[in-house]
């Protein structure tokens, strides 16, 4: 099954004269995880000297490319050309040797050694270490500092620890990592992630410095107002698939998010019905969750919101900005130091998570991988597993109990599977966040929280995940949603509240009412929020 | 041509290739060597395997919980010692049982507290009450000279024939279908496997992953203890190092039967079944005349071969279950 993809040439930017063959070209690349197709066919042109942005939303299909391009990965299927000759890029050796160098979103710089060391690091040959393996550190200064200095790194900072450097220093070292081997072709995977607005402008001149210089830029964002500023095309991935390359002279707002969600668009931003009675008749009800001024120390302080039976409260706010860290105070995961969760009136007391599920409390994490399945039990396991009382009497399991328990939230969820006693590990993205979700279901919350629940996740998926958060609402729950995705909050809240630096800094009401007109505002009153200074 | 579905599962089946891989040996040293079949010594040689098959049971139960627990083969001699010489002391089978055991347990409380109390690496944990316990029965037989009781009923407890064979088989047996069913057919035991498989997402779900941790060490010391007893209890004597070892042969076993180091899968009867083929390879070595040493190296490299063709063995059966998964989700091959 070959997919053709849609794609539109790429004309060349600012009108230069760019040699027809493309620094890179990728041909209908394809690659799945067991059932999960993650690329599907994604081809892409890449000229020397161009800021080439690579946009999608969670699961499109951008950090395989990018797994691919870094020879992390092996693709399934087609081609992958460096000036106009096939190659296989198989390692991250081969993809260095190729002139090809990624930065990860994660930092691969190790926190305990110094800049220099950081650097050294892959070139000990260059730094004349070669014979008995002694690095030779005064070399390397010489070769990188200016290199180094360039990107703002002085050398009293390269014989500085990593740890201690701020979010856009580590960056520039990753980027004179990078440049120190000469490559043709950097891949930048969400640089400006976790920087403040001045730090970004810094970056994004480390970028058009590097475009100077002729490198060929792969800029992994999915913000949207970067592109326009900085990058000369766009290449849009959906579902798996590249479905566009324009050159972003050519492209609007609108039709580049039209590009990126597609059809679909209309599905996920159609808002809730039936909002107005849920609100307005509950003033007198007692709150479902009430949070009282709860702090952890170093972590958040004085977090206090309530959210009523029906009601979805979003969490907007910076990765690292402390919502994860409430969510998991509220789970019992970790002890708060001072304030009072209570629900439905009842103060909360925390032995363990237990003490949360039995108050009706419930989560869905973040990480599906990491933290949400158990991914070597089967479906029917990981549903049952936060409440095996209800399948069990006196310690012993009974399976037809906890079978038909799985079946039911199976068939309620529209959960894919080729049955109940399938292991997890095997569904796709989407399936296994739906038994996180009954999981949780199975211990009948009051309040469930939500931590990034589309994370990775198809856009279909997505699209159903949307709809149980609303109907899981409209039955009775009350949701919290944590989520990066301010469309996301937009679409299923009735307010945002907003974290900065371990605070609520403030509230965003009546979101599902605003018209959408509107919605551009409420995004840029949220953006300004979070990201306002200290 | 691929295999169908039903060759999938059974090679899918965890256990499989130990199983195979026993039944393999055993016929083999059968047909070569005829004393090996011979139901007096095989009897003999079952009956000696059995403090190992114990705590192979109890160590598979510590990995499988995402732990591991060393100390079982110093906490089995010496378990053994204390209650030969509460026999000795005259107080009765009863007490002698209960002081080996409880001796086992109270290894495995101390374990579980410095463990999940203090989240102390098991490994080192473990490392440190062995050579704890190993130096405890050094002291106990450089004291008194633990060298056998005039209690026939204590002696009794391993030693009676029943069934054909003797008292002591058939509690290793009954403690091996015990463990297991624990661990498969109780809400503990799943507690136990989803904690192996990762203590962040169990915790998550809700587990108290301390808890169900320091019960697996409790059990494993206990076992550990029992075993210390049905070993006093057939030699009627005990010597300081006699069971110094024991606990590689049963990491050993474990690992052969499909039990990974790093948690959460795995089961005990197949760890129950590496241990048996491990029993076999030493008693057809021995029958054979073949040198200890030889016979070592020869173990060490069946453990590599075995872990190594256990996993390609797994990759097989899970790619043949994705290929099935997808034909029945209807997902595009």
């Amino acid at each position: 099954m070959n997919a053709s993809t849609a794609r539109r040439a790429a004309s060349p930017p600012g009108g230069t004269a760019v040699p027809d063959t493309p620094l890179l070209r990728l041909r209908d690349v394809q690659k799945s995880f067991g059932n999960v197709r993650a690329l599907v066919g994604a081809s892409l042109d890449l000229h020397a000297g161009t800021i080439h942005a690579l946009m999608g939303s969670n699961g499109a299909g951008k950090s395989t490319l990018l797994n691919v391009l870094a020879g992390l990965l092996e693709p399934d299927h087609g081609s992958v050309e460096i000036d106009g000759e096939a190659v296989t890029i198989g390692n991250p050796q081969r993809a260095q040797q190729l002139g090809l160098r990624t930065i990860h979103q994660e930092l691969s710089t190790v926190p305990d050694l110094t800049v220099l060391d950081n650097l050294l690091v892959g070139r000990e040959k260059e730094s004349g270490a070669g014979r008995f393996g002694w690095l030779n550190r005064g070399r390397t200064a010489r070769q990188l500092s200016d290199l180094a200095a360039e990107f703002g790194i002085t050398r009293l900072d390269l014989a500085t620890e990593m740890s201690r450097l701020g979010a856009l220093k580590k960056r520039a070292v990753e980027i004179v990592k990078a440049l120190a081997s000469e490559p043709k072709i950097l891949v930048l995977d969400e640089p400006t992630s976790g920087l403040e607005d001045h730090e970004k402008e810094a970056l994004f001149d480390h970028m058009a410095q590097l475009r100077r210089r002729g490198v060929a830029l792969i800029w992994v964002t999915h913000h949207l107002d970067e592109v326009f500023r900085l990058a000369d095309v766009a290449t849009v991935m959906r579902d798996g698939r590249s479905v566009a390359t324009t050159a972003v002279a050519e492209l609007t707002h609108a039709s580049l998010s039209r590009q990126m969600f597609g059809e679909s668009v209309e599905l996920l931003a159609d808002r809730p019905a039936a909002r107005e009675s849920g609100c307005s008749s509950s003033l007198r009800e007692v709150p479902a969750l009430r949070v009282h001024g709860l702090s952890r120390r170093g972590v958040f302080k004085d977090v206090s919101f309530e959210v009523r039976s029906g009601e979805v409260l979003g969490f907007a706010g910076l990765a690292g900005s402390g919502r994860t860290e409430v969510a998991r105070v509220l789970m019992g995961l970790d002890r708060a130091d001072r304030g009072v969760v209570e629900v439905n009136g009842r103060t909360v007391r925390y032995r363990s998570v237990r003490s949360a599920h039995r108050a009706g409390l419930a989560m869905v994490p973040e990480d599906r991988k990491q933290l949400g399945i158990l991914g070597e039990l089967t479906v029917a396991e990981n549903i049952s597993v936060s409440r095996l009382r209800a399948v069990s009497r006196a310690g012993l399991l009974d399976r037809r109990k906890e079978n038909a328990l799985a079946q039911s939230y199976v068939e309620d969820l529209r959960i894919k599977t080729p049955g109940v006693s399938a292991k997890v590990r095997n569904l796709s993205g989407g399936n296994q966040q739906k038994v996180v979700i009954g999981r949780c279901l199975n211990t009948e919350p009051t309040a469930l929280i939500f931590d990034e629940p589309t994370q990775g996740i198809d856009i279909h998926a997505k699209a159903e995940v949307y709809r149980l958060v609303r109907s899981l609402a409209e039955q009775g729950a009350a949701v919290v949603l944590i989520s990066s995705e301010i469309s996301e909050l937009l679409t299923l809240s009735d307010r945002v509240v907003v974290m900065s630096r371990g605070e609520l800094v403030g509230e965003v009401g009546e979101v599902g009412r605003r018209a959408s007109q509107d919605e551009q505002s409420v995004k840029d009153q949220i953006v300004a929020l979070a990201t306002r200074a200290a | 041509m691929m295999p169908g579905r039903r060759f999938s599962r059974l090679i899918g089946t965890d256990g499989a290739a130990i199983a195979i891989a026993l039944l393999l040996v055993g016929a083999l040293f059968a047909v070569t060597v005829p004393e090996f079949a011979a139901v007096g010594n095989l009897r003999y040689f079952v009956a000696e395997e059995v403090p190992i098959l114990v705590i192979t049971a109890a160590i598979a139960l510590t990995i499988i919980v995402g732990g591991i627990d060393l100390s079982v083969g110093a906490v089995l001699g010496l378990s053994a010692g204390v209650s030969l010489w509460t026999s000795m002391s005259g107080l009765g089978p009863v007490p002698s049982v209960l002081a080996g055991v409880g001796t086992g347990a109270l290894f495995g409380v101390v374990n579980g507290l410095i463990i999940v109390g203090l989240r102390l690496n098991d490994f080192i944990v473990t490392l440190g009450t062995l050579n704890v316990a190993a130096g405890l029965l050094v002291v106990l037989t450089g004291r008194i000279q633990l060298t056998g009781t005039d209690d026939d009923a204590y002696v009794a407890i391993a030693r009676t024939p029943l069934l054909g064979v003797t008292t002591g088989i058939l509690i290793a047996a009954a403690v091996a279908v015990l463990m297991h069913l624990l661990l498969r057919y109780t809400t503990f035991g799943r507690r136990v496997r989803a904690t192996g498989l990762g203590v962040e997402p169990a915790r998550v779900a809700g587990i108290d992953t301390g808890r169900v941790k320091f019960l697996c060490y409790v059990v494993s010391g206990s076992l550990a203890g029992l075993g210390g007893v049905l070993l006093a209890s057939r030699l009627n004597s005990v010597q300081a190092a006699m069971t110094s070892g024991y606990e590689l042969t049963a990491v050993a076993a474990a690992v052969l039967g499909g039990v990974s180091l790093a948690g959460g899968r795995g089961g005990i009867w197949q760890a129950v079944l590496g241990a048996l083929f491990l029993a076999t390879l030493r008693q057809g070595f021995r029958l054979l005349g073949v040198d200890p040493m030889i016979f070592a190296m020869i173990t060490g490299l069946c453990i590599i071969v075995g872990v190594v063709a256990d996993r390609s063995l797994r990759d097989l059966a899970n790619r043949l279950t994705l290929r099935d998964t997808r034909r029945s989700i209807g997902v595009a091959q």
